[in-house]
């Protein structure tokens, strides 16, 4: 932990601070493209099926992936949260830190949002039947 | 520091995770970013409509008896135009270090390439407006005016490239402090060859699918 | 004392005249045409918005006069349609996004620190397309010509064989013209907020108003590429007989729907959140404090964002898709909710907390949250699919979006108005003036549109000229006319004032208000340069905070100060490090003339003159390669290895 991070180190962890804030919503976004053309096309292909799987599998997945992505992608908005807390705590007193720090207050009340309306989405997967108009 | 603990350590570290990204990108290079996002969402509309349309439409696709799409021509000009963005990063390479040659012959190149595509494009319609035309029915309609567009777009980036490719000859114009405008219409030039490939599997490969 | 006090300490007074040497337009008619400065160019667009508000509002006069009583001949069927159509299209189009890009123009340069937007001269060209196109859209008016399908246009009616002539010739041309106006704006807001921050404003303390713009910008950046694909594709079908939208030749009127709702969702949040930003600017001074949880505001105008664009199906509930499909686009329409909450309540909060000063822009602000908390209950009622079924297309619905769109969007602008009014013309508006506004407007609008929500329920189509009196609809409407003179007075007493304070209003000074945020540390009206001294930010709130003022004082740098050229400072995207100082472009006459050669352009296809068209893209052309030409200079300087 007292070590330098180096420059690759540096990159990903900038990248991992976006993807703790932004992270949830890019999935959400693929689910949602996902789920609704999988339903609509299958559906106005009058089938229930997509390549032999049934549909409410193939639904069952736009739903968990991104759902599991927004899960990781709110951690490390934790994870962020708990660092800057900790550096705060020592006495750091950075805009860096800062900045980061409301950046992932953001991102785990964002990810919270749309891991919300993921879930909903697939409640309605498991109530409703695929097609039902 | 090699282990794997050390580089997760490293990189989930206060330090890394309050490092700046992006920084230091020149303003120029974000407004064309933006450009480039907003075309690049112009282009999924055009797609998306393109699925829409077709899906909707029915079993029969292209509908009213026309072929399904030749892919000879269409392949030769995804071999001409992908490979085309090569010469343009070598070119700025070489401004970059202050070698003015390497950005004219880079530039020339890319313009050949450029050209031979939008040659290729109009071989194609001579041979599709044959067959069917813009307004014979939607998948005339929606065939001519994403592929035009995209034409457009190239006919757009070459403007650049030669306008870049006249500058650079008169000289005084770029060297290795001075070369935003060439980064500029890379980024443009490589959106459109990314598009190109795109318009490849929605025009012409996914009718086969 | 009289020398120390004309030149503000740590700044010299040959710097200040080189700053004016280098920033100072002269007045003259040529300056008039090529300006670049970003503060009258924001004037010019409030200014031109305002206009193409009363043309529209005396739109909406004429209709209210005419439906004031059972089949009044004051219209014929014919010029309704024309003044609906111009009416919304011009409110939503030509009056709330370029007011409110008005305000940003004016504003987000002084808000964080800078001497100008990132790319002056596309500013000036925004500014002039706009203009254009506006009045190109207008111009059909007199002609007969003007578009007649309502503002959403939709297929099958836009189609030629239904509605010929060139009305919606002109809605898709004078959209797709404008559209280049509200993109090159938008992306200029994005990179200039990105990179022109004064240093030491991190993300952490950049303005909340500032974070709406930019969301909005990147919702435009998003979302109108959709319209202007609705848009192209109209045109093609109506004059080159492509068959998109339509049926007989394998096309799809939906596909109109989809495309233009995908745009029309964020567009509601693109003409709001610029208000709500407004809110958020206007309430520290009034009640002397922070907004109450900035993290959880930013956090709402990001999620808002975000989400607008997943919830575009909840406006065609009536059109027979799989309830599955529409489940995962009403979670999103539900969740959105969460965040426009968190602003109310983070603003309730904020007047709770704070020591209230109720004076005309705070009488504003508390207008908007009434109407718009009622707009949202109505809005919510929709929710409800059975009711939704019901009162689609009724005048129910103009009631809901009537009191969504003035509250979250009229309201905030004349909040603004009054707010900024000080700084930017330097002079104070009349109080008593501005609170008689303020009640005309607000007892206006509510008699003006609660009668809708009844008469809607009662069965009252939109859209109609006129109506029968055996339909029980005639007091409704009497009242509405009624009111809308009253609401026309009030905004006649606004602009009374504006020219009031202009003629004869007491000098402002730089801060009137003790407001919280930066522009309030520049004189009013402001110096071309904005500030003789960049600050260096430590706060949220850099005018309340001594260590920012100092550093603007006796603690200027040199590096901050770049009196030697037309210069701004560039800094880092995040946290706001100091970069490099940038040199800024001079005025030019090449804005003015690329949007003169846009307007030939699309004048030329409206008309069907397509040579004439072609000969326009060329001028394009070459007017964007010489203005973007670059200068020549020695190979030492741009450094060329030999």
């Amino acid at each position: 932990m007292t070590a330098r991070p180096g420059p690759h180190a540096r990159l990903t962890g900038g990248l991992l601070l976006w993807y703790g804030v932004l992270g949830g919503a890019a999935a959400w976004a693929v689910h949602l493209i996902a789920a609704w053309s999988l339903d609509e096309l299958a559906c106005a292909a009058k089938s229930e099926r997509i390549a032999g799987v049934p549909l409410w599998q193939a639904l069952s997945v736009a739903v968990f992936v991104p759902g599991v992505a927004t899960v990781g992608s709110l951690l490390v908005a934790t994870l962020v949260l708990r660092r800057t807390g900790q550096a705060r705590a020592a006495g750091a007193h950075d805009r860096a830190l800062e900045r980061s720090r409301m950046l992932a207050v953001v991102g785990v009340w964002a990810n919270l949002l749309f891991l919300t309306i993921i879930a909903l989405g697939g409640v309605a997967v498991l109530v409703f039947p695929p097609c039902q108009g | 520091m090699t282990d794997r603990g050390g580089v997760v350590a490293a990189a989930t570290g206060v330090e890394a995770l309050t490092t700046e990204e992006p920084v230091g990108r020149p303003t120029g290079w974000w407004g064309m970013v933006m450009f480039v996002a907003t075309e690049a969402t112009l282009f999924a509309c055009l797609l998306g409509s393109y699925f829409y349309l077709r899906f909707q439409h029915g079993p029969v696709w292209p509908p009213d008896g026309i072929d399904k799409p030749k892919l000879l021509i269409p392949l030769v000009m995804t071999g001409v135009l992908v490979p085309s963005s090569l010469p343009v990063v070598w070119a700025e390479h070489g401004i970059r270090r202050g070698q003015r040659w390497r950005l004219r012959a880079g530039l020339a190149a890319t313009l050949v390439m450029g050209l031979s595509f939008m040659a290729l494009l109009v071989i194609e319609y001579r041979e599709d407006l044959t067959h069917f035309t813009m307004t014979t029915n939607v998948y005339g309609s929606l065939f001519y005016v994403i592929t035009g567009f995209h034409g457009l777009h190239v006919s757009v980036g070459l403007a650049m490239i030669g306008w870049l490719l006249a500058a650079s000859l008169r000289g005084g114009s770029f060297g290795s402090h001075r070369h935003e405008r060439v980064r500029n219409a890379a980024i443009y030039w490589h959106f459109v060859d990314t598009v190109w490939v795109a318009i490849l599997f929605t025009i012409y490969l996914s009718p086969r699918l | 004392m009289s020398t120390t006090t004309s030149t503000p300490p740590g700044i010299g007074r040959d710097d200040l005249a080189r700053l004016a040497e280098h920033w100072d337009e002269p007045r003259s008619l040529r300056a008039w045409f090529t300006t670049v400065d970003h503060k009258k160019i924001g004037r010019r667009y409030l200014v031109t918005a305002a206009f193409f508000f009363v043309l529209a509002g005396l739109s909406a006069l004429v209709m209210r006069t005419q439906l004031a009583r059972p089949e009044s001949g004051v219209l014929s069927p014919q010029e309704y349609n024309q003044l609906f159509t111009m009416h919304g299209t011009a409110m939503i189009f030509l009056f709330a996004t370029p007011m409110l890009f008005g305000f940003g123009n004016f504003l987000v340069p002084l808000m964080i620190g800078s001497r100008d937007m990132a790319f002056p001269r596309l500013n000036a060209f925004g500014y002039w397309v706009f203009l254009f196109a506006g009045l190109f859209m207008w111009a059909s008016l007199p002609f007969g010509a003007a578009p007649n399908n309502g503002w959403f246009a939709y297929a099958p009616l836009n189609q030629d064989q239904h509605n010929p002539g060139l009305h919606m010739d002109v809605y898709a041309l004078g959209l797709l013209f404008l559209g280049i106006s509200t993109t090159s704006g938008a992306i200029n807001f994005i990179v200039t907020a990105l990179k022109l921050r004064a240093p030491g404003m991190s993300l952490n303390r950049v303005p909340l108003f500032v974070w709406a713009i930019v969301a909005t910008a990147f919702m435009v950046v998003f979302a109108l590429p959709a319209l202007n694909t609705d848009n192209a594709l109209l045109f093609l079908d109506r004059r080159f007989d492509t068959h998109f939208f339509d049926p007989g030749g394998g096309g799809n009127v939906l596909l109109w729907q989809h495309l233009f709702w995908i745009f029309g969702h964020p567009d509601v949040y693109i003409i709001v959140m610029p208000g709500l930003g407004i809110v958020s600017a206007v309430l520290p001074a009034f009640t002397r404090r922070g907004v109450v949880g900035y993290p959880l505001i930013v956090l709402a105008i990001v999620a808002i964002s975000i989400v607008s664009f997943g919830v575009w199906v909840h406006h065609m509930f009536a059109t027979g898709l799989p309830q599955l499909s529409y489940s995962f686009f009403s979670a999103a329409s539900t969740i959105i909710t969460i965040p426009s909450g968190i602003q109310i309540f983070a603003w309730l909060a904020t007047m709770m907390l704070g020591r209230l000063v109720l004076r005309t822009p705070l009488l504003f602000v508390i207008g908007f949250i009434v109407t718009f908390v009622l707009g949202g209950f109505t809005g919510a009622m929709f929710a409800l699919t059975a009711f939704d079924q019901q009162v689609t297309d009724s005048y129910f619905v103009v009631a809901h979006f009537h009191y969504v769109l003035l509250g979250g969007a009229l309201f905030p602008i004349l909040a603004g108005i009054y707010f900024w009014l000080p700084k930017i013309t330097g002079r104070m508006y009349h109080e008593g003036l501005g609170r008689w506004a303020f009640w005309l407007v607000f007892t206006g609008m509510h008699v003006t549109f609660f009668p809708m929500h009844l008469y809607g329920l009662f069965g009252m189509p939109r859209r109609v000229y006129t109506y029968r009196s055996d339909l029980g609809w005639d007091v409704g409407n009497l009242i509405s006319s009624i009111g809308s003179y009253v609401l026309a007075l009030g905004l006649l007493l606004v602009l009374i004032g504006v020219v009031h304070a202009i003629r004869r209003g007491r000098p402002a000074g730089p801060d009137p208000w003790a407001g919280d945020s930066l522009e309030w540390s520049a004189a009013s009206p402001p110096e071309a340069y904005n500030f003789p001294v960049i600050p260096r930010v430590h706060s949220l709130h850099p005018t309340w905070d001594e260590r920012t003022a100092e550093s603007t004082t006796t603690g200027a740098t040199k590096d901050r100060i770049l009196s030697e050229g037309k210069r701004t400072l560039f800094t880092s995207e995040l946290d706001a490090r100091p970069e490099r100082a940038a040199q800024m472009p001079e005025p030019s006459f090449k804005p003015l003339v690329l949007a003169g050669v846009l307007l030939v352009f699309f004048t030329a296809l409206l008309l069907g003159a397509y040579p004439v068209a072609v000969a326009a893209v060329l001028a394009v052309a070459a007017t964007i390669a010489a203005w973007l030409w670059p200068p020549r200079r020695p190979d030492e300087e741009i450094g060329i290895a030999s």
